[in-house]
């Protein structure tokens, strides 16, 4: 066994070495068709990323009636706790309103002199669970604050709320759709990649099955050649992402840079950086076992 | 050691390439598969050694009924056998001890025992000295030797040759036949594929006279 493995490694390195451009341009072929993959992979990341920090912002407000009793709230607070899909509620008084209001409105906080903090209403701050925050979820939470005669009047951002949540839609099938176009059209070119690899090397397959080399010792070291050139490409495709990714920041104007920096833009993850390199790994097995079920054959 | 019944052999574009062939090989004899071009020698040839799967008709070789259906052992088949070619199939990129490490690698010898094997059989058809010489500085006989070599890697007790002579030259084709006639001698059992009806004549074997398709004469060729 361990004499089998050692030849399994010692003839797929030997199959690199001796047919070294072929391998060289799979490699490449895997890292380019990768890096496209990895690319839409960061673009989506980011673009998740960025839309989770919106979506932090989706709330509810319900403003009370004016003259709503102090010992009434209390109950209400709690009653709007209860409700499915709240994770918090937090009661803004007139007073905390009107220094809202004044912090926002920093060095023009003149503008509301004389302005007595009574007429704006009191209200209730509603933080949503974050299953809750997206169009049609939210509407079952406003729906039972409705039901409250204490509330006037109940604010979520209809359109804003609207608007994200078919952005997010969009993204994640984009996702899915374009990354799985992409995952057929790699596995396509790789597989022919692999064919073509083989096709060169037909007189080497043909003396193995002429002298009766088992299938497994035909097969497998072919199989590893896959596997490592999958890996070799997918580390250049992160190691190309990565470059990319620093050179993007290098050559962008410094207004959107100042813009940016409140958006954390992020590399993968490790975790995807791994999941790249198995995904890189799989599909040099891959292709190499579709081009075997044709070139080797037995015959 | 050969026993092919009722073999038939027709190609998915309907040409037919043998045609009832029934014929028995013992251990130990040489025999000519002859006839001209297009006459199913290769075919025949092919299908002992489990390239081609008949359309009808039974084949059993050094034990194994190849033509049976759920029959999946054609490298086990090939290690029972060796297998020469007129186109010498040998890597041209290669020495000639590499050619036939690399066959003893891939068969499962250790790297040792591949080492030891490889200047045993060089040795066995002349060619120890040549062993580290690029097979692109042989001739074509030395090349057709090395083939040879080759396919004794695994000692076979069968040996099938494809025309072997068919490209060398009277002196050459003598040095090879003085080659497969030793091994005959010490035991193997050869099938040897020619249209050369001069070379069948210099040897007395038995010989198979294929003609489109068809077994036409079996006898003893002209004793020397």
């Amino acid at each position: 066994m361990i004499s089998f493995l050692h030849y399994v490694v010692r003839r797929a390195f030997q199959n690199i070495r001796n047919n070294l451009f072929p391998n060289l341009t799979t490699i490449g072929i895997i890292g380019i068709s990768i890096l496209i993959f990895s690319t839409l992979a960061l673009i989506s990341l980011n673009a998740s990323a960025f839309l989770k920090i919106w979506e932090e912002k989706i709330e509810v407000i319900a403003y009370l009636r004016k003259g709503t009793p102090l010992k009434e709230v209390e109950g209400l607070l709690e009653m709007a706790r209860q409700i499915e899909g709240v994770e918090g509620v937090k009661y803004v008084s007139p007073f905390d309103a009107m220094a809202f209001l004044e912090s926002k409105l920093g060095d023009q906080k003149n503008l509301l002199h004389g302005i007595w903090p009574t007429v704006l209403p009191p209200s209730f701050e509603i933080q949503l669970k974050r299953e809750y925050r997206n169009s049609i979820r939210i509407r079952e939470v406003v729906f039972r604050l409705k039901q409250f005669p204490q509330f006037e009047e109940i604010q979520y951002g209809q359109e804003w709320v609207e608007t994200f949540s078919a952005l997010a839609h969009i993204l994640w099938l984009t996702q899915w759709i374009l990354g799985g176009l992409f995952v057929v059209g790699i596995v396509f070119i790789t597989s022919n990649i692999f064919r073509l690899g083989l096709a060169a090397r037909h007189e080497e397959v043909e003396i193995m099955q002429l002298v009766g080399a088992s299938p497994a010792f035909i097969r497998i070291p072919f199989y590893l050649e896959g596997l490592l050139q999958g890996l070799l490409g997918g580390g250049l495709a992160i190691f190309l992402l990565y470059l990319l990714h620093k050179v993007f920041f290098l050559h962008i104007p410094l207004s959107i840079q100042a813009w940016l920096a409140r958006i954390p833009v992020q590399f993968l993850t490790p975790t995807m950086t791994l999941w790249i390199l198995i995904g890189g790994m799989g599909l040099g097995f891959f292709g190499s076992l579709v081009a075997s079920m044709r070139f080797l054959r037995y015959n | 050691m050969i026993q092919m019944n009722h073999v038939f052999m027709t190609y998915p574009n309907q040409v037919s390439a043998l045609s009832d062939i029934t014929l028995e090989i013992s251990p130990g004899e040489f025999v000519f598969i002859a006839g001209p071009n297009g006459s199913g020698k290769t075919t025949l040839l092919r299908i002992l050694f489990g390239a081609e799967r008949p359309s009808r008709g039974e084949v059993v070789v050094n034990g194994m009924k190849i033509t049976e259906r759920r029959f999946n052992r054609v490298h086990s088949l090939r290690r029972t056998m060796g297998i020469v070619f007129q186109d010498v199939k040998l890597l041209r990129d290669r020495s000639v001890s590499e050619n036939i490490f690399f066959a003893l690698e891939v068969t499962g010898h250790s790297r040792t025992e591949a080492r030891r094997k490889t200047w045993e059989v060089l040795s066995r058809v002349g060619l120890q000295e040549r062993g580290r010489d690029s097979v692109l500085n042989l001739s074509f006989g030395e090349q057709q030797r090395v083939a040879i070599a080759r396919a004794l890697i695994n000692d076979p007790p069968l040996l099938l040759a494809d025309e072997p002579t068919g490209n060398l030259d009277a002196q050459v084709t003598t040095e090879v036949m003085e080659i497969f006639t030793s091994l005959h001698k010490k035991g193997t059992t050869v099938l040897f594929a020619t249209r050369d009806m001069d070379l069948i004549q210099r040897y007395p074997h038995r010989v198979v006279y294929l003609s489109e398709g068809k077994t036409v004469d079996v006898g003893k060729g002209i004793e020397r």
